[in-house]
């Protein structure tokens, strides 16, 4: 511990987030905050998750999902949401963006491929983003897009993911991998976001410096989206 | 086996994962909390967003603007970390980012624009800090970038966020948080990404209560050439090559992000020196895979 209490650097860097923290969040957007307004779509503050907010989100399995829910999942409840991804109600706007994966006991068997489900406000922040044109201003209005089903590819030194995302009344429904040409096993994207990255070994429960394998996703779902303009 | 609560954001350029062990009542809010850091910092901090607080800071020039603490930390903090690495990490290679191509957001595609020509002369001395008024001053054109300060903090925010669960992991794209035991209960296992071949670790640590972050010459290739990655020596304006990639594990990702980008920089011999004198603990690898190995607290990597 002494070489750590030596270093200033250390010492400011635990400061720093420190004095952040305790600054906490209404003072942290002075100049960003002016444009709360326009970015709604982009910055809307992640309230948390309301009861009635998962109910929505996760009709066939709302109970697993709830965030106090009693105890993991049935197999008959994991039947019916394989790898906990949930498919959510495209209106829940103030949500953030994100992929829920209800609780789940980690020892349950690794799904086999299948379609994956991500919840429509995971990509919802690149989808208001790849709508803005280039050098829009920064209040330029989000762009809707055409109802339909669009894919996507996306290619990283893995292979390729084709991505198919579903627009539904203007707003992303569901995103879905549909083909995953990768070198290597699909499994660990049933996971995905990739929280285990079994790729590497499956004794390791996180890699460092390993962002490789999300940006095909990415790319594959800027273009579909694209194609839904 | 405990039970898992796993959530995902894309926020930062990159998937941010929550995962927390054992089943605490407040659990979902606290996730909900940590994650809400990271789209706070990134409104704040992101150099590809016009509307962000350090574009808006950008455009002022010459005065002594009172800024966010989220803001004011980051740059206090990135400046230190220039001075200490004698400008091999300096906050202002914004705008030579730009020039070389890395002027879109890598996720979307979109492009930022700045108006201005940068003097050639910008570095981190024409930036300063006032902690008295939690001012910052920029006395030329430039474009701060706080991307690597940025995420380490989100993490660090997530990190404190949910200290009180007890067992977690905050994975920022290979920007990691670890505390306590994973589901098996023992110590999180975090694989170092092979450099050259990006389906293996090429080593593995047990560790808990640390950031580990690495930085390597994989990550992103510039645009404008196609060979030559996302570090560039500020000093020289040049992509370094010194390295393959350098990890470090630290009490912060703040410190861990910032040191490992500063020390692959600075190339084995100079960037040993500089985290050896940090005390943290650190994996530095050179393009033929030869290892070197910095000891600090944490005893993580075996030489």
């Amino acid at each position: 511990m002494s070489d750590i209490a030596r270093s200033r650097l250390i010492a400011l860097g635990s400061a720093a987030v420190v004095a952040v923290y305790a600054a906490g969040y209404d003072r942290t957007r002075v100049a960003a905050s002016q444009f709360a307004g326009d970015d709604t779509h982009r910055r809307a503050p992640v309230q948390p998750a309301s009861p009635t907010a998962v109910a929505a989100s996760v009709p066939s399995a709302a109970g697993a999902a709830a965030p106090d829910a009693p105890a993991p999942l049935t197999p008959a409840a994991r039947a019916q949401a394989p790898v906990a991804i949930t498919t959510v109600a495209a209106a829940a706007h103030a949500a953030p963006a994100s992929v829920e994966h209800a609780p789940r006991a980690i020892d349950s068997a690794p799904p086999s491929m299948q379609p994956v489900v991500v919840a429509a406000k995971a990509v919802d922040t690149i989808a208001a983003r790849a709508a803005e044109p280039a050098v829009e201003p920064a209040h330029a209005v989000v762009a809707q897009w055409k109802d339909g089903s669009y894919s996507g590819w996306g290619t990283s030194r893995h292979g390729d993911i084709q991505a198919t995302v579903v627009i539904a009344d203007g707003r992303i429904a569901s995103a879905t991998i549909a083909q995953c040409l990768t070198r290597y096993s699909c499994s660990w994207i049933s996971a995905l976001p990739p929280q285990v990255v079994s790729r590497q070994s499956a004794e390791v429960d996180y890699v460092s410096g390993a962002t490789q394998s999300t940006n095909a996703f990415y790319t594959a779902i800027v273009e579909a989206l694209s194609k839904a303009k | 086996m405990s039970d898992v609560y796993l959530k995902s954001v894309a926020v930062m350029d990159t998937v941010v994962t929550i995962q927390v062990c054992g089943r605490e009542r407040d659990c979902a809010q606290r996730v909900e909390a940590a994650l809400e850091w990271f789209l706070r910092i990134e409104a704040c901090c992101s150099r590809f967003d016009e509307a962000s607080e350090v574009r808006q800071l950008d455009a002022h020039v010459g005065d002594a603007v009172r800024v966010s603490d989220t803001l004011f930390e980051a740059v206090q903090f990135a400046l230190a970390v220039a001075e200490e690495s004698g400008g091999a990490f300096d906050p202002t290679v914004g705008r030579r980012m730009e020039l070389r191509g890395f002027d879109r957001e890598h996720r979307t595609g979109r492009r930022t624009h700045t108006r201005f020509e940068e003097s050639a002369a910008v570095s981190y001395r024409d930036v300063s800090v006032d902690p008295e008024h939690r001012t910052i001053t920029l006395r030329q054109p430039l474009v701060l970038d706080l991307g690597a300060v940025a995420k380490g903090l989100a993490v660090d925010m997530a990190a404190r966020e949910l200290a009180p669960l007890g067992d977690f992991a905050v994975d920022a794209g290979g920007d990691l948080y670890v505390a306590g035991h994973n589901p098996h209960g023992v110590p999180w296992s975090v694989g170092i990404r092979h450099p050259r071949l990006d389906d293996r670790a090429i080593e593995t640590i047990a560790v808990s209560g640390a950031a580990v972050c690495t930085s390597g010459d994989y990550a992103r290739r510039a645009p404008t050439d196609g060979a030559s990655h996302h570090i560039i020596d500020p000093r020289t304006g040049a992509s370094t090559c010194a390295l393959a990639s350098v990890t470090v594990v630290a009490p912060t990702a703040l410190v861990a992000d910032a040191l490992a980008t500063a020390a692959f920089v600075l190339g084995p011999v100079h960037g040993a020196a500089l985290l050896e004198r940090h005390g943290v603990d650190a994996l530095l690898l050179t393009p033929a895979l030869e290892r070197r190995i910095v000891s600090g607290s944490y005893h993580c990597f075996q030489a």
